[in-house]
């Protein structure tokens, strides 16, 4: 059986097709204008075809911020004026306190311990070791919560089932 | 579907890429002012109501636009940061109008949708100006979601990143915007 060729009875205008695809494009995008808007809103004729050269020539006339750099930068010199100024006083006020010299005894030991505290010395475990007197030492020095006897008898209760093994001597 | 998001990714990625180069900077900037000069009046318009305010927060937002875009870091899509400079130029534009005219914001909006009726560049019915009223008694942040969900059709997720509220709480600020609004429309 032939095929048939439904449309061979109709026509369609020259060059119809070229044309077609933008038409719909331009329905669309008028469609598409009027659905944003929503019925109501109108702009004048041509404002948006005259939006580009407003915003351009706003742009342009805008003054534009510049930054200022003085050749004679006061400030910088200021700064180092007052820097070297302060440490010559002080240099002065020094002098004028004596020549008396600073010895470790001057040093209140609140001083020598927020040294410690506040800066990190990298300590190795053998320099602790070295340092640290062993027979002063005790648990509660390095334990950050307090332990008292009766807890750390509570403990061994509850988790220590032979007391031979943890080898407890009074005289010792 | 997902190749046109892309490649529109992709377009924005150079665009912004562009932007951002001073020797490509001017024409990169025309078809940013193209591309997005239509969107962004309408979403003003829906906020500020007539056109020769709207006229004056738009080339505002896109100069905004053109003297940041150094500091636009990619964070958000391009059009949800040029959407959130429209929407902060929109909102000063009118707290900055009320502080002039010495009257609330409130009055100033109705005083604004009370005009409409003779505004020449305003063809709404009677429907549509009672809409405008019912959408004048709305919390500021309402007015703005069902401005963008029912007008400008924008989906929860770009509403989120223009306005950086969770989908959950847009949900939920729109049903209530629509409920309000419907009583408004049957009592008047």
């Amino acid at each position: 059986m032939n095929k048939i060729n439904k449309n061979n009875s109709f026509k369609v205008p020259d060059g119809y097709f070229d044309t077609l695809s933008g038409n719909i494009m331009d329905k669309i995008h008028k469609e598409k204008s009027t659905m944003s808007t929503s019925p109501g809103f109108k702009v004048p004729e041509g404002y948006f075809e005259n939006l580009n050269t407003d915003i351009f020539q706003k742009l342009e006339n805008e003054p534009v911020e510049t930054k200022i750099i003085s050749l004679k930068s006061y400030k910088k010199h200021f700064y180092a004026v007052a820097s070297i100024a302060a440490v010559v006083l002080l240099f002065i006020a020094i002098q004028f306190n004596g020549s008396k010299a600073i010895s470790y005894s001057d040093l209140a030991n609140s001083d020598i311990e927020q040294y410690f505290e506040f800066n990190d010395m990298e300590l190795s475990s053998y320099d602790l070791a070295e340092i640290l007197p062993l027979n002063e030492l005790d648990l509660n020095d390095i334990l950050e919560n307090r332990l008292d006897n009766d807890n750390i008898i509570d403990y061994l209760n509850s988790h220590v089932e032979d007391f031979e093994e943890l080898n407890l001597n009074n005289d010792e | 579907m997902f190749e046109l998001k892309y490649n529109m990714l992709i377009a924005e990625e150079t665009l912004v890429i562009q932007l951002k180069h001073k020797d490509h900077q001017s024409k990169a900037f025309e078809v940013l002012v193209n591309t997005y000069k239509e969107r962004l009046y309408w979403h003003i318009r829906r906020i500020v109501l007539n056109h020769e305010d709207t006229d004056d927060v738009v080339q505002n937002t896109f100069i905004k636009v053109f003297r940041n875009i150094d500091g636009f870091k990619g964070d958000s899509k391009l059009y949800s940061w040029m959407y959130r400079i429209a929407t902060n130029e929109a909102l000063s534009f009118l707290k900055s109008k009320s502080q002039k005219l010495k009257v609330s914001n409130e009055q100033l909006y109705n005083k604004t949708v009370a005009d409409l009726r003779a505004d020449v560049y305003f063809e709404g019915d009677e429907f549509q100006l009672k809409l405008q009223s019912a959408i004048a008694t709305l919390p500021e942040k309402q007015k703005l979601i069902f401005n963008m969900k029912y007008f400008q059709e924008l989906k929860y997720e770009e509403i989120s990143e223009i306005l950086e509220t969770s989908v959950g709480g847009l949900k939920a600020s729109y049903h209530l915007a629509s409920k309000k609004i419907e009583a408004f429309l049957k009592e008047n």
